[in-house]
């Protein structure tokens, strides 16, 4: 059964592991999401509201590229709708007392969430702090920051031939979902072929055992915030340009809790150690779904969040109870 | 209270097993043993590990049931089934204490005493009630410690006594100490002792299972010895030789024509010169060349894995320098000794080696993803012939290169996780206890593995508790006792009756030569 040296080519045979079953599930809960708004909800299958869709995910989409590398790693990052927030109207100010040159003000913008990153990412990597009480402060600093700030009124920007372009769309798609898209691709690959991403695996497996090996385990969970930063500040700047206006209202909308439920409707452990940037992008669709057709719906908009809670939590029970199968099935093997 | 036993008049027995077998899963891990007890009788249980001692203490407790034979304490048979047997056994007064400390340390010492079944009145928990009782117990032992103290606060001794006090509270009838003194320094050994010795007067009796010849002659009035599942003999511990208790341990089957061949050593790569670092490390100096295998033996706690952390950089030691090809890398870290060519295999395979959800491949480039990949990219196709080429030197059995590590056996698991620093090239590999928890035939393709590694030229430091395989891969070894190296036994002559009458020591040393 077992032969004595494993052959040197890769390896052609695919197993269907949880990974793999989970995002087949995935899939399956798509279809079934379009299945059942297309019967129940007005106009769910028009073109404009599958660009609609697109754009509703890669608003949260894009943080939740970071947010699953985080995550796989062991760590949790609850920070990301204050962060954009803040960045946002950061942004606005920049273009607004600046001389206009939007290249400085994103790279700026990028900037100023990357070093926003470091903080709890070294927090936790030096001096042991968990990353949820890390990202705690920020949620809490950044929001207050941003509606200070601002007043809670939208600050408006100089208009802009590039904004404008980046909050409309190219060949009918949304420019946001088209960079989620690009930046899916970029973390997909990130995070099953560099050194850097499989690292993350191995810290979420094992961190003590990733450190003996000789990874160092401190930098690359500063790293991974700091990913996670220069991604809420894409997210903002597009929201931004999308709404013309520096806008802190996303500060208290939420916007963490939907990047971590698509994370771990994807699939990916919040144990750490498990997880898929492909299960993530299905897990987004999920989310921005529910959301969707349930609007269509008419659903009382107090009971949306109900409706989209049961349906979460149903997503990840069926995923423990599907992995749990697949150890048992394992040992037997 | 019962006095001690006068002569002539034998107290009852307090606990017997007869007749005991039992198997795990088809191996034989007690085979028909007796094991009888009277009221104040201190017995030291001794033998090698997997000779059946945890087995035996696992049917006094009632954590298992033998598949035949009878346990008895106070003349009543253990009968009832599954987490039953535990507590009637603790009814009947079985007290276990073990070594792996089981006290909750952000809790104070009262609520740990009574951790689970706290004094209520009305239903709130009584905390004068707890106190006095606390108190009370631990003045039994000669504490006076305030039971309002975390258990986080106290020293290792003091968290030992507590538990011996706990183990002590209701009416025991027999306490079990497992290896009580393992973690403690000299000093804080007489405590532990003072508590045995009360538990005696009250006519408690205690199972001490230690391997501490001095310690068990102090303490024990008789002792059994077990081997592959067997008590062996049960004798007066006064009368007995150390040599003789060896000889009885080790059995005397054991093959001489697996030994290592002399060979001649090249420069010296490793010296460690007066390492201290209290309370386990006191002064530690030797030398490791190319192309050797050091051995070091020691029993539980005198401090192997942590000289192994400190030349690893892991730990700073108290005192002493650690030079490596001459340089001194004295504290400069893991990261710098990685760097330098070492690479260590931990105690804790499963804590602290593999990423069980990864592959093969993943757990083996673990230790150099430069080699596997251009610009931060890896290679499928360079990480699969790495992997390959380590999985065929390590005789590692395994579907496909990709295959999840922790699906392997614990053999093949050591393997890799030996193997990836010999991926990583290193020159200097510490292998703490490498053949824990693996198969017998595993065990023979590791040291054939190490002996293989050592004729490239690389210097193994081996750290073992089955004193049997230091003679099969060493050529040289230390014996590690009280913080020092008392011995050292070179190729041909080193063999396991030495190397554990060196551990032991005791009484030894007037008896050697």
């Amino acid at each position: 059964m077992t032969h004595t040296s494993a052959s040197a080519s890769p390896p052609a045979k695919r197993r269907l592991d949880f990974q793999r079953m989970n995002e087949i599930g995935l899939l399956l809960v798509i279809a079934a999401l379009y299945i059942a708004f297309w019967y129940y909800a007005n106009n769910f299958l028009t073109f404009r509201n599958q660009v609609s869709i697109l754009r509703d995910a890669a608003a949260f989409g894009i943080a939740a590229w970071g947010a699953t590398l985080i995550i796989i790693s062991g760590e949790i990052d609850i920070s990301v709708g204050p962060m954009v927030a803040f960045l946002s109207v950061c942004f606005a100010f920049i273009l607004k007392s600046g001389d206009g040159s939007i290249v400085l003000a994103m790279i700026a913008t990028l900037a100023i969430g990357a070093a926003l990153g470091t903080i709890p990412g070294v927090l936790r990597a030096w001096f042991d702090v968990p990353s949820f009480i890390g990202t705690l402060g920020l949620w809490s600093a950044l929001g207050g920051m941003a509606l200070y700030m601002t007043d809670s009124v939208p600050v408006t920007i100089p208009p802009n031939e590039t904004l404008d372009a980046m909050g409309g769309e190219f060949l009918g798609i949304p420019f946001s979902a088209i960079v989620m898209f690009i930046l899916f691709a970029a973390f997909a690959f990130i995070s099953r072929k560099t050194a850097f991403g499989r690292s993350v695996f191995a810290i979420g497996g094992n961190a003590s055992a990733a450190h003996l090996a000789g990874i160092k385990v401190g930098n690359i969970r500063i790293a991974l915030f700091v990913i996670a930063g220069m991604l809420a500040a894409v997210t903002a700047i597009l929201l931004t340009a999308r709404n013309g206006v520096g806008d802190a209202s996303v500060a208290r909308s939420g916007l963490e809790f939907s990047v971590i439920s698509a994370v771990v409707v994807g699939g990916t452990a919040l144990t750490g150690g498990r997880g898929s940037i492909l299960g993530t992008l299905l897990g987004i669709f999920v989310i921005s779904l529910i959301g969707n057709g349930l609007v269509l719906m008419g659903i009382n908009s107090y009971l949306q969040p109900v409706v989209s809670g049961v349906i979460i939590v149903a997503a990840v029970l069926l995923n423990i109870m599907a992995s749990r199968y697949g150890a048992k099935r394992q040992l037997k093997g | 209270m019962a006095a001690p036993v006068p002569a002539g008049q034998p107290a009852p027995f307090v606990a017997s097993v007869t007749g005991a077998l039992k198997r795990y899963s088809g191996v034989l891990a007690l085979d028909r043993v007796d094991f009888a007890l009277r009221a104040g009788e201190v017995r030291a249980l001794l033998g090698k590990n997997g000779a059946g001692k945890s087995t035996l203490i696992r049917l006094l407790t009632g954590a298992e049931a033998p598949d035949e034979g009878v346990v008895e304490i106070a003349g009543a048979a253990l009968d009832q089934g599954g987490e039953n047997r535990t507590r009637q056994a603790a009814q009947l007064g079985v007290r276990p204490v073990y070594q792996e400390l089981s006290l909750v340390g952000d809790m104070s010492i009262q609520e740990n005493m009574f951790l689970g079944v706290w004094p209520r009145r009305f239903g709130v928990l009584d905390h004068r009630e707890m106190a006095r009782r606390t108190e009370e117990a631990l003045a039994n032992l000669g504490l006076h410690l305030n039971p309002e103290t975390k258990i986080g606060s106290l020293s290792t001794a003091e968290r030992q006594l507590v538990e011996i006090s706990r183990a002590m509270m209701g009416e025991p009838r027999l306490v079990i100490l497992d290896e009580p003194t393992s973690s403690l320094a000299a000093a804080q050994v007489e405590q532990v002792f003072a508590a045995v010795r009360r538990m005696r007067q009250r006519g408690v009796a205690v199972i001490y299972v230690s391997h501490r010849m001095k310690e068990i002659r102090e303490i024990a009035d008789t002792a059994t010895v077990m081997r592959d599942g067997r008590a062996v003999s049960t004798f007066d511990i006064g009368a007995a030789d150390t040599r003789e208790i060896v000889r009885m341990m080790l059995g005397h089957d054991e093959k001489k024509d697996e030994l290592v061949e002399p060979r001649e050593a090249g420069p010296t790569l490793l010296s460690v010169r007066d390492v201290a670092s209290a309370p386990k490390l006191d002064g530690v100096s030797f030398d490791l060349r190319q192309g050797e295998v050091l051995g070091i033996a020691g029993l539980l706690g005198s401090g192997r894995t942590e000289l192994l952390r400190i030349i690893a950089g892991l730990d700073r030691p108290d005192a002493g320098t650690i030079h490596f090809d001459g340089i001194d890398m004295t504290g400069q870290g893991w990261s710098a000794m990685l760097e330098r060519g070492l690479g260590m295999t931990p105690e804790n395979r499963k804590d602290d080696g593999i990423v069980p959800l990864l592959g093969i491949d993943e757990n083996t480039i673990i230790t150099n993803s430069k080699a596997v990949s251009s610009l931060g990219v890896l290679s499928a196709s360079r990480i699969a012939a790495a992997t390959a080429d380590i999985v065929r030197r390590m005789s590692v059995k395994a579907p496909e290169t990709t295959t999840p590590i922790g699906t392997l056996s614990g053999g093949n698991q050591q393997k890799i996780v030996i193997g990836r620093w010999v991926y990583a090239g290193s020159r200097l590999i510490l292998l703490d206890e490498p053949t824990r928890g693996v198969d017998v035939e595993a065990k023979s393709q590791i040291y054939a593995i190490i002996r293989s590694l050592a004729a490239e030229g690389k210097s193994i430091l081996f750290v073992s508790s089955e004193i049997e395989e230091l003679p099969k891969v060493c050529d040289r070894v230390l014996v590690l006792r009280d913080g020092r190296i008392v011995e050292t036994f070179t190729a041909p002559d080193i063999s396991a009756d030495t190397l554990m009458t060196a551990s032991l020591a005791g009484q030894s040393q007037q008896g050697a030569q």
